[in-house]
């Protein structure tokens, strides 16, 4: 550790905990869009206002709020405490669980959208020909949404390294553990280093725009019936 | 397959905002049970709750005593154990899969594995568009496919929720041919709901009849046709399946038994290797005459008595027409004619005399 | 439907004409600066100040009171000294910028920004370590040196607190023992919400955020670490020259001085005194 070069420990550190988050986010997003999209109380209304709010809160709000949270003042924190015996507050763990919250709304959404355009009739004809709930879901659900899912967890990542206000709230800035690409940036504007903020900052600008037109290319209509119709042809 | 089903007993209401439905019938399977009803009777919602897939359903419902529903007890088997099939009105076939795998589906997880993949696929046709895009198919064949997935699980009881609705008329005669091969070639009991009595009288060997939620008539199909008729609620008619004589291709004829009597109709261009041949008469068709009218070119005349006088017409009271019932070797038949006429020729009850029809006025089934 | 349209339309004619009548009473007060005269359209004086300054610095305000002509009442701008910098360097309109450090102020002047021998110290930083969780040893060493778990510091790379800081740590020996321990904030600012929320049990803050708040840490001696200056300067673009200069002048007087060490910072005098007496 002590040998990398501290903009390549940053984006090590920046990568895993995108993808740590994403892969949290995929397990607990999915249920949580399925049980949204085939939900018809009242209540949805405002889980899907819950699952919103990152969108429209200040990062710094959640990041204030998960600083207390997570500080041994209050009983998350305290829990954690008891069950790892090691801190909370200005951790990997923390920004990861910070990074999850953050990012919901962005793995959510367009699952539950594809969940709810994909309707209940292909379902319920595969339950009279015996399949369980699991095995519509793997047989039917997902293979027809794969390109959604795929959506998710690429606009769940991007969105994730792009992370600043959450991270510099609860992070800490520790080498290795929470000091992340958008931190180090920061710090080199800071700090009047220039040229290495220019660095992190085109590569960043580079790479979103490779991944956001991946996803766009994968979501275009043709795109799709190719691809259903090279899956049939195998037979 | 399995065991054979025999019966259907089911005890239930379900509640949606103003929709009721309320069931208590017990319907023995065997062959294919009609369900006749307008929109909104709740048919399709009957086939649900059979299905599993209606979750509002209070009551009771059981397949030959396997317990399906029962709210007291909080037993409800889930749609997908409950070895029940259905056709859908549209064909919900898996976009994602070839015919070939989407035949396959129910087939692989059913556990009994008696039928044969290829004697399904030539039952139904299918040979050729096994490799097909499940998109590139037209209306009929994915009902086809539709029909041969749902087969292909070996269900106990196969549910058809209007198969034919969405096909044009070419189509539906196609798949009706196919409903009746494959009624004949497996045992499979089959309840099927149509607003189309058409289609069920060609079809069904009992019938069904849902009306504003409740059953409104249950029975041997000819009955209940009967019943209908003479409650005015559909066009009157006579329905019965009779034993055939002989054929006389030469006259393009078929004279079908009726007692010492016979009936002659009009037959098909192969030699109809059926020995019943079901057949319906439009009481419009039928007219009546008091003495044996040798001399005509009608080729059909039966002598019979009459068993009924019923009148139909407007509510104003005004009775324009009459609804005669006469029976004829020991079948009823439904007459219309005018109030006029019958007052013209005195019809009294018990009258004895002829009924009239032409061969072309019989639409044979079968 | 009418008649709320015509409610709108006459409300919004009220308006109007209260605003208009409001720009004709401001354009006849303008009168040719005199003494005792009101000058109100005249815009205030714009301070960029530091954020761990500008709590004293609102306090400093409210006690100037030039007496013989009244000004709008001055508007204060706190931010990081880092970004204020940049702002400046890109035109932003300030008057007056209080810097956290000698650096920025420093650059400025290189840029030909700052009004000639306007950029001064104003104020000497003073660390403190406290902690929210525990007593600590009123010996820095010893509290230094007892924490076994992590400590808090401004960035030493980007916070001029930081690195004094870790000048600190430096003279003590303790830097090397404390490299993979620390919780860097951005600025003191963060620092000290990071101590305060308990969650890193031992912090090395600003004096003057602990006086602010009515708490106790001890305090590190100046021998420790370089002075922290904390200079300002005149914008040379500034268009209120002698406003500024009648503000830095009341700011330098003995009173201010006294007020600002009073608040936690300390003076030119004291730094000296202490280095005179480790020799």
């Amino acid at each position: 550790m002590n040998n990398t070069h501290p903009d390549i420990l940053a984006l090590i550190t920046t990568l895993k905990m995108a993808g740590l988050t994403t892969i949290i986010l995929m397990l607990i997003g999915t249920p949580l869009a399925w049980y949204l999209a085939k939900m018809q109380s009242r209540a949805k209304v405002f889980i899907e206002a819950l699952v919103a709010l990152p969108l429209v809160l200040p990062p710094t709000v959640l990041g204030f709020y998960l600083l207390l949270v997570f500080s041994p003042q209050y009983l998350p924190g305290q829990l954690w405490q008891q069950a790892t015996g090691q801190q909370l507050a200005f951790s990997f763990s923390a920004i990861v669980i910070g990074s999850v919250l953050y990012s919901l709304p962005f793995v959510v959404q367009p699952l539950q959208k594809a969940f709810e355009q994909l309707g209940d009739d292909l379902l319920e004809a595969a339950a009279m020909l015996g399949a369980s709930a699991f095995d519509r879901f793997f047989t039917i659900v997902l293979p027809i949404t794969k390109a959604s899912f795929i959506t998710a967890a690429s606009l769940g990542f991007a969105h994730t390294v792009g992370e600043f206000g959450v991270v510099l709230m609860i992070g800490g800035n520790i080498p290795g553990e929470t000091r992340v690409l958008s931190i180090a940036l920061f710090d080199h504007v800071e700090a009047f280093d220039y040229a290495q903020a220019h660095i992190i900052s085109i590569s960043l600008v580079i790479s979103s725009l490779v991944l956001l037109s991946l996803i766009y290319l994968l979501n275009r209509p043709s795109i799709n019936k190719s691809l259903k119709s090279k899956r049939l042809s195998r037979g | 397959m399995a065991e054979l089903i025999t019966a259907l007993d089911l005890n239930f209401t379900v509640q949606h905002d103003e929709f009721s439905l309320s069931i208590n019938e017990k319907i023995s399977l065997s062959g294919i049970t009609g369900i006749y009803g307008h929109s909104g009777s709740g048919k399709s919602t009957l086939l649900k709750v059979i299905a599993g897939l209606e979750k509002q359903a209070q009551g009771k419902v059981s397949l030959n005593n396997d317990e399906l529903l029962n709210s007291e007890t909080n037993i409800f088997v889930a749609a997908q154990e409950r070895n029940i099939g259905l056709v859908f009105q549209n064909s919900r076939l898996f976009p994602h899969l070839s015919v070939e795998e989407n035949l396959r589906y129910g087939q692989k997880r059913n556990k009994n594995g008696v039928l044969q993949f290829s004697e399904i696929v030539e039952l139904t046709q299918l040979e050729n568009l096994l490799d097909k895009p499940v998109t590139q198919l037209s209306g009929g064949e994915q009902q086809r496919v539709a029909l041969a997935r749902a087969i292909l699980a070996e269900p106990r009881l196969l549910l058809l929720d209007e198969p034919l609705s969405a096909l044009d008329d070419k189509n539906k005669i196609v798949l009706l041919a196919l409903l009746e091969k494959v009624k004949k070639t497996l045992n499979l009991p089959m309840l099927y709901v149509s607003h189309s009595l058409n289609e069920i009288q060609q079809l069904a060997d009992k019938l069904l009849v849902i009306s504003a939620g409740k059953v409104s008539h249950h029975g041997d199909i000819h009955e209940v046709i009967h019943q209908l008729t003479t409650n005015n609620e559909i066009l009157h008619q006579t329905s019965l399946s009779l034993t055939v004589k002989e054929h006389l291709p030469e006259y393009g004829l078929t004279s079908l038994v009726l007692g010492e009597q016979q009936i002659f109709i009009a037959c098909d261009h192969e030699p109809n290797t059926e020995k019943q041949v079901r057949c319906i008469i439009a009481a419009g068709d039928i007219s009546i005459t008091l003495h044996e009218p040798i001399e005509s070119s009608i080729v059909n005349h039966l002598q019979g008595v009459i068993t009924v006088l019923g009148k139909i017409g407007p509510p104003d009271g005004s009775k324009a027409q009459m609804l005669i019932t006469v029976n004829c070797s020991g079948q009823d038949f439904f007459v219309t004619i005018t109030t006029w006429s019958a007052k013209r020729l005195s019809l009294t009850l018990g009258q004895k005399l002829f009924i009239q029809f032409k061969a072309n006025a019989v639409r044979s089934l079968r | 439907m009418s008649l709320l349209l015509g409610r709108i339309f006459s409300s919004l004619i009220f308006i109007g004409l209260l605003f208009c009548s409001l720009t004709v009473v401001e354009a006849k007060n303008h009168v040719s600066p005199e003494e005792n005269t009101v000058i109100l359209n005249e815009t205030p004086l714009r301070i960029a100040v530091a954020s761990n300054f500008a709590p004293t610095l609102k306090k400093l305000l409210a006690r100037y009171n030039p007496n013989q002509i009244k000004f709008p009442d001055p508007l204060i701008i706190p931010a990081s000294s880092g970004t204020l910098f940049l702002q400046i360097k890109h035109g932003a309109a300030f008057d007056l910028f209080l810097s956290a450090d000698r650096e920025r102020p420093e650059l400025l002047t290189e840029a030909n920004l700052a009004l000639i021998g306007s950029q001064q110290t104003y104020a000497y930083g003073q660390l403190a370590l406290w902690s929210a969780t525990h007593e600590i040893a009123t010996d820095p060493f010893t509290a230094l040196k007892n924490n076994k778990q992590r400590l808090a510091i401004a960035n030493p790379r980007i916070a001029p607190y930081g690195k004094a800081a870790k000048q600190v740590l430096e003279s003590l020996a303790l830097w090397n023992s404390y490299k993979t321990r620390f919780i860097q904030g951005i600025n003191i600012g963060q620092t000290f919400q990071q101590t305060r929320s308990q969650a890193v049990n031992l912090g090395i803050v600003s004096n003057s955020q602990l006086i602010l708040n009515n708490l106790k840490g001890v305090i590190i001696p100046a021998s420790l670490h370089q002075p922290i200056e904390q200079q300002l300067l005149i914008l040379k673009r500034s268009q209120h020259i002698q406003q500024a200069q009648r503000f830095v002048k009341f700011l330098m007087s003995e009173e201010s001085q006294q007020f600002i060490t009073d608040s936690g910072y300390t003076t030119l005098n004291e730094v000296n005194s202490e280095l005179k007496t480790d020799e």
